[in-house]
């Protein structure tokens, strides 16, 4: 479901933007609870803490208050949100860059004990693909931007951003491989038993 | 995987999957996507993948009842920040319900300011000219009508109503009583209509009686109820003594001052200014009346909500700097309001030049106590360099009397048994 879309009925973003810029306290409530979660959900996997992600969701909003006056209707709330969240994002990952490496690990222990099977399988599998690649087939999963959203974001012409994103998915289908093997083998008759046996047991040597 | 002999290429397929392909593509990709299988696979690996994809979930948010305190914070300090040039922030900034906070503000200001000004910067002169002002005919209509914000409604004698400045007074108390029945009334005046000015002036004068005129000076001040800002009279003992005084006078009777003053004595120098406030005052007033909204709606954020510490500090911290610049504004405004209330006048009283004439002979007996002074003053003064001498150089000279005083006497004894010697021959 798209954020922000749930309902016909509801005001746009767009209006509610414009509403803000007027002075309203109530659209800025408005796009706060239509956005907080998405927003959220953006840093949350794309940063290993889950207290950075909410403040920089909530630095996001930040952002929009004090930059409301510069919002042109012409572009998309979403989309200007999303741009918000990604210069955010990566001004939080320059910071990091220096002692990622020793945080990291942590996180992601603590993080691999929390997260399914399933979600570890789509995390490790997506850090593999390349970084640009890796983003706009995010963008396109776990955001739902449409391919124009994703190009105006990205400043990518479109199909550009549709090839790229046909090969992350490729890409995203042969490291999801051997998941799916070893579940066809815990399956036991799944229609794909037939693949299963070797690379399973290749998957496992490797880690 | 290859599209070669497919009439729609996998990208195409994806694309279409993604609702994102134009419709004439579309519909040959949905014949295609219903005869080709490799086609209807690889839709099915795409579909899975995305779902896929969706199993990776993230912890969910706490619900949130109400926006966080940071950004609530942030929300009632939005008006100043956009406030600037903009011409949307400018139609923010004058929107009915901040117009009723700024009347209210700008009343309550202009209370302060009365109490203020008439109790504690003027004294009991300030009360006279606030009583005799009604009756007072005066010259200068705008400045009355300033100073008429200065006094407050039961002040305000009613006789005020019919001087041709009544519209901006009258208004001005309809402000204050609108504010208390209802606060949404967006009729009251954004700007004064009449423009607030701070006047200057400057007079040089040389005067003949200086004593006379300085009394006069004091007395013509009295008159029109203003103030002595700051006097200084210098009496150089080989010049004629000269005043330089900054008057405050209330704006409508500078003139009249003025034309007073110039009696005193020969105008040597005559100078007048005004400076246009009207904008700056209208600025500060609205400045004020939002930092005083800002930090209203800050203390109750503070006191209506919960939060994390850091949140609260930051508030806490962002309520000093607001009451810092409240407090730094109601003091410009104050102190504009007196600028165009009051003139300030500056000046300088010479005394003529004879005077100093008068002044600089001394008299013969003064010359003779003098010359007196003097003398002994020098005797004295032999005296102390004598000793002192005698105490730097005195040590040394005994060591060197001591040294040479036997090889001098026998020296002195040796010519002297010569010259003795001499004589004798010569006698003999």
């Amino acid at each position: 479901m798209l954020p922000g879309g749930e309902a016909v009925t509801m005001i746009s973003d767009e209006a509610l933007m414009l509403e803000f810029q007027r002075g309203s306290r109530e659209a800025f409530e408005e796009l706060f609870a239509r956005y907080r979660e998405p927003l959220y959900g953006f840093f949350r996997r794309r940063l290993a803490s889950k207290d950075r992600a909410e403040d920089l969701a909530q630095e996001t909003f930040l952002a929009v208050i004090r930059a409301a006056v510069r919002y042109e209707p012409r572009a998309l709330v979403k989309t200007y949100l999303y741009g918000i969240a990604l210069k955010l994002l990566a001004a939080e990952r320059r910071k990091l860059s220096g002692n990622e490496a020793q945080l990291e690990p942590e996180h992601e222990e603590a993080a691999q004990e929390i997260a399914s099977d399933e979600a570890m399988w789509v995390r490790q599998a997506l850090e593999k693909l390349e970084a640009g690649e890796r983003e706009i087939l995010m963008l396109r999963e776990y955001e739902q931007l449409n391919y124009a959203e994703i190009a105006e974001l990205l400043r990518l012409p479109v199909n550009t951003v549709r090839t790229r994103l046909f090969r992350a998915r490729m890409a995203l289908k042969e490291f999801l491989e051997p998941k799916r093997k070893l579940q066809g083998a815990k399956a036991d008759g799944a229609g794909r038993e037939r693949n299963v046996a070797r690379p399973a047991a290749g998957d496992e040597g490797a880690k | 995987m290859s599209s070669k002999n497919h009439s729609i290429e996998h990208e195409e397929l994806m694309a279409y999957l993604d609702g994102e392909l134009a419709t004439d593509r579309a519909v040959e990709a949905a014949a295609h996507l219903e005869r080709c299988e490799v086609c209807q696979e690889l839709a099915a690996e795409l579909r899975k993948m995305s779902q896929e994809m969706m199993g990776w979930e993230i912890e969910e948010l706490e619900p949130a009842e109400d926006i966080p305190i940071a950004l609530a914070a942030a929300l009632e300090e939005r008006p100043r920040v956009a406030r600037k040039p903009e011409a949307r922030g400018r139609r923010r900034l004058f929107t009915p319900r901040r117009l009723a906070w700024a009347g209210g503000a700008t009343a309550l200001v202009l209370v302060a300011l009365v109490f203020f000004v008439s109790r504690l910067s003027l004294g009991p002169q300030y009360d006279f000219r606030l009583r005799e002002k009604p009756q007072a005919q005066v010259t200068d209509g705008h400045a009355d009508a300033i100073s008429a914000q200065l006094v407050s409604p039961n002040e305000a004698s009613p006789s005020k109503s019919l001087s041709g400045y009544s519209g901006s007074a009258g208004k001005l108390e309809k402000d204050e009583d609108g504010e208390a029945n209802s606060p949404e009334d967006d009729s009251r005046p954004e700007v004064p209509e009449i423009p607030m000015i701070a006047r200057t002036a400057g007079l040089t004068l040389v005067a003949k009686e200086f004593d006379k005129t300085r009394a006069s000076v004091e007395e013509i001040l009295k008159r029109h109820s203003g103030y002595i800002g700051e006097l200084s009279v210098s009496a150089p003992s080989d010049a004629g003594r000269t005043l330089t005084a900054t008057l405050r006078i209330p704006a409508p009777q500078l003139e009249a001052a003025l034309a007073e003053l110039k009696q005193l004595g020969r105008v040597e120098n005559e100078s007048q200014g005004g400076e246009e406030v009207t904008q700056e005052y209208v600025d500060l007033t609205a400045r004020l009346a939002n930092a005083q909204h800002t930090e209203k709606r800050l203390t109750e954020i503070l006191s209506s909500r919960t939060g994390k510490l850091q949140d609260v500090l930051k508030v806490e911290l962002e309520i000093d700097r607001v009451r810092g610049e409240i407090e730094q504004m109601v003091a410009q405004k104050k102190e504009l309001a007196e600028r165009v209330a009051f003139a300030t006048l500056n000046t300088t009283v010479k005394e003529e030049y004879h005077a100093r004439l008068e002044a600089t002979p001394p008299s013969t007996g003064s010359r003779f106590r003098n010359a007196a002074v003097d003398g002994y003053n020098t005797v004295v003064e032999g005296f102390v360099q004598v000793g002192l001498f005698l105490l730097s150089a005195g040590p040394s000279l005994l060591i060197w009397a001591a040294i040479l005083f036997f090889p001098v006497r026998w020296l002195w004894r040796k010519v002297r048994a010569e010259l003795k010697k001499n004589h004798q021959q010569e006698a003999s």
